[in-house]
This record gives C-alpha cells, structure tokens and sequence, in this order.
C-alpha cells in the first residue's frame, strides 16, 4: 500500500485544493467547508487538465429557466480547462452527466496529519 | 502534464494560439497622440460581451495565468515552457486574443489603423522573431480599408506573417468592399483567418447565454464560406485560401451538401461560377479541429469520409484559452497517416509560409 503524508489538517483551509504526489500518480486534495478531505486523481478525465489548478466552488441549479439556487459552496471541483464540474461529495461525480466520475483514493487523518492512500 | 518524454511527442503545427498584449507593452510601438490618448485616460476598448466567463478564469485556462500574475498568453517564455516546448511544437501560428482588436472597432478609423500597426510590430519583435516555431496574422483594420491594404503591404512580407485576421462584422467576407484585401492578401502569400470576433454574429447581437453563443459558433463561420464561394472571391483569387479557426468542423459534409445542391438549383443567379462549391471548398478552405466534440473513432473518421477528404481539418490548441483542446487527449487514436494529416501536413500544405 502505497501511501503520502499531505500536510497537517489545519494547513490546509476549507475551500482549498492542494496537490501531492503518490508514488507517480499526482492527486489532488480537497477541503471542504465542513473540513472533510478527499482526494482525486490530478488529472481531469475529460482532456487532462490539471485539476488541482481548478476551483472548489459551488454549483448553481434550478428547475425552472432563469432561476438560480447557489448550492454545495466549497463541494464542487471545477476544472481549469474546459470548467467541468465534479462532485466530491458524490465520489467525484460530474455534475453535467454522473455516469461519469473522478477515480478517488481513501484519506486517513492520523494524528492530525492528512494521509493519501491507494 | 509533463510530455517532455520525446516519444510522447507529435509533430504539431497548431493553427490557433493566443498571444496576449497588455496595453502598456503596446505604447511602444504607439505614435501619440494615440499612446496618449490611451496613457492618459486608461483606455481599454469597450468589450459587449454580456456573459460572465465560462471557466473558472474567465476565457482563459486557470492554469495559464504566468506564475508572476501577468495574463495568460502574455509571456513567451511561459508559452514554451507550458505549450511550445511541453508539448513539442513544430509550429504555432498566433492569433491575438481580441484585445485590442482594431477591427472590431467601430469608427475613429485612424485609431484602430494605428493600434493594429502597433500591435503587428509588437508582435513581429516579441514573438515572432524570438521563437523560430512560431508565425502569426496580421492584424488590419477592415473598416479602413485603404489604411489595411497600407498595412499589409507594411508588414506582409514578414517571411513570419501566414495570414490575415478579418473581422466579423456587417459586410459578409464575400463583398466586394474586401476584394483590394484579398487582393494585396494574394499578392504577399498571405491566407485569410477567420477567428470569430466581435461582433460574434452577422446580425451583431448575442443570444441569451454564452452556452447558446459558444455552440452557436459553427454558424458564423457557415456564412462567410458560404458568401465567399458564391460571392466568386475564390474564381477571382485564385490562390487566397481561407482559414477557419475556432468553429470545429463536424458541420462541413452538411454545408458541403447543402451548397452543391443549391448550386444545381440555383446557379443562374451566380453563373461565375463554374465548379462544384464543394470543390471550392476542398480546395480553399480550411476548418480547425477545435473545439472538438467528443468524437469516437468510429464516428471522427465517419465525418472525415462525408467530407470526401482527409485534408480539410487542422489541428488546433486554442491555448491558452478555457477551451484548449490537448493534442493528447482530445482527438481520438487515429492511423498514423491521417493523423500525419491532420496534425501537421494538412497545414503545411495550406500555408505557403510553413516550410
Ligand atoms: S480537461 Fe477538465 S474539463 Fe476538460
């Protein structure tokens, strides 16, 4: 089992992504405002684009045209290419279409530090 | 997205790269009073676009910004270190990024002739001359049309200027307005870019959201291939060619189509002429593979064989801009000579420039 230290969980504030590396694979770390960590793959499964790069923002939805909700603040991985957006409460769905979805890796908090795993 | 690793590398000349001006750097090429007019008053051209941008960085790819704040596409060394050199280029053809963009503004013609002869010199020197890989456009003011012809007789022998960069604008690129460009185009080797610009549509409005804008691209770029061939400027010119960046290009068989059979139906009215219009456009005119669809290989290679050639599309990056599109990533695996074709041959032969 491969794994890496990323930081001490109050190095890293909620909204915030930050990037590491485990083994070769670049992963990409998220907190989230209520100070949950997770991770994902660093490279976008559309074209590549380098996720940590991104936002985590939310989402707007609605159900009728011309309305607009803001929801999930600090949950939603946005690409910094194309903008596709990912859920990382939902296991890293796309928003745009959940069949899709960001392969994650576990996150452990031991002794306050955050640690990626495969 | 380290591609450092030489067998990772294609032979790339992508047709579609933004280079990025701040104004500041521009007031040295700029006579006054028109630097001062700028200097003085902080002007910038007054942009319409009324959407919030796409991505999370504006228009452009988040992580494109140059790591000390300046804008994306600002910065050469950047470019090569996150483009030219990453990827591996052979060549790269700049574009400009609309700012400023002298022929979409409407009247103080001197002003926009002397922006764009400055900005062509900014780029000569800063771009063009420091990166062997790279050619670019030459920026014109269509609206003056005796100061463009000026211009392109100025700089459009630069061994390094491919093409010029013609606004969209209220007369349609068929007019005979444009002939004495095209004419001064043929004279320099020089092609035509079409890169869509403001206004973004012939009737100069904008639909509600920029989704509708964006996918509506292919649309602008049908008019003006399909009023240049009827308008004849192809049997009158016989060596301009025309670039088509930026509107993707699985919309080609349809107006291939479309056109032959208009023609059969309707030729008397545009009896000049003489060849099928979808010869016309095998022969002259060129479309970009951005932004691509999510094509498989199946379905990419079944657009290849509606359009009866595999040397219509080139390829074509877009950086820095949101909808970059990766030379890895964005096409589908493709036999080794089509995608020769289409990632470099095909340009090659379009611009006489490119050796
Ligand atoms: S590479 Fe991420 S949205 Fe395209």
């Amino acid at each position: 089992m491969k794994q890496q230290t990323v930081c001490h969980v109050n190095d890293m504030q909620p909204g915030e992504l930050r990037e590491t590396e485990l083994g070769r694979i670049s992963v990409v770390v998220c907190k989230t405002p209520d100070g949950e960590f997770y991770a994902f793959t660093n490279k976008c499964i559309h074209q590549g684009g380098p996720l940590s790069k991104g936002k985590l923002c939310g989402a707007p939805q609605s159900d009728n045209p011309g309305e607009y909700t803001f929801c999930q603040d600090g949950e939603i991985l946005r690409c910094p290419w194309h903008g596709r957006e990912f859920n990382v409460k939902d296991d890293g769905r796309m928003l745009a279409n959940p069949k899709h979805k960001l392969p994650s890796f576990p996150v452990k908090i031991e002794d306050d530090y955050v640690i990626v795993y495969k | 997205m380290n591609n450092n690793n030489p067998s990772s590398k294609k032979r790339i000349i992508d047709v579609d790269i933004h280079e990025s001006v701040t104004y500041k750097d521009l007031f040295k090429y700029l006579e006054n009073p028109y630097r001062r007019y700028i200097e003085d008053a902080n002007w910038i051209q007054e942009k319409h676009m009324p959407y919030t941008q796409p991505s999370v960085a504006g228009v452009n790819r988040a992580d494109a910004v140059v790591p000390d704040g300046r804008p994306a596409g600002s910065d050469l060394p950047f470019m090569q270190e996150q483009l030219l050199d990453d990827i591996g280029h052979e060549y790269g053809i700049l574009t400009g990024a609309l700012d400023p963009s002298p022929s979409s503004m409407h009247g103080w013609y001197e002003m926009a002739t002397a922006l764009a002869s400055a900005y062509n010199d900014w780029q000569i020197e800063n771009w063009l001359e420091k990166d062997e890989r790279l050619y670019g456009s030459v920026h014109i003011n269509a609206e003056d049309r005796d100061g463009a012809i000026r211009e392109i007789e100025r700089v459009g022998s630069h061994p390094k200027m491919v093409q010029i960069l013609l606004p969209i604008d209220d007369k349609m690129w068929g007019d005979p307005y444009y002939h004495p460009i095209y004419e001064a185009a043929q004279k320099h080797d020089l092609m035509i870019g079409m890169h869509h610009n403001e206004p973004p549509v012939y009737f100069g409005k904008w639909p509600r959201y920029f989704i509708e804008w964006h996918s509506l691209l292919p649309t602008s770029h049908m008019m003006q291939v399909t009023n240049m061939i009827f308008n004849g400027v192809f049997e009158k010119f016989p060596n301009l060619k025309l670039m088509m960046i930026e509107g993707g290009f699985t919309f080609v068989p349809h107006l291939m189509w479309k056109l032959d059979q208009q023609y059969n139906d309707l030729r008397h009215e545009v009896p000049w002429i003489k060849r099928k219009p979808s010869e016309i456009m095998k022969e002259h005119v060129r479309f970009c593979t951005q932004p691509s669809e999510e094509l498989n290989k199946k379905d990419f290679l079944s657009v290849i064989d509606q359009m009866g050639s595999d040397e219509m599309i080139c390829f074509a990056t877009d950086y820095p801009h949101w909808d970059f599109d990766s030379p890895h990533r964005s096409l589908p695996s493709l036999d080794p000579d089509l995608k020769k074709k289409i990632f470099s041959e095909n340009a090659r032969a379009f611009y006489p420039k490119l050796k």
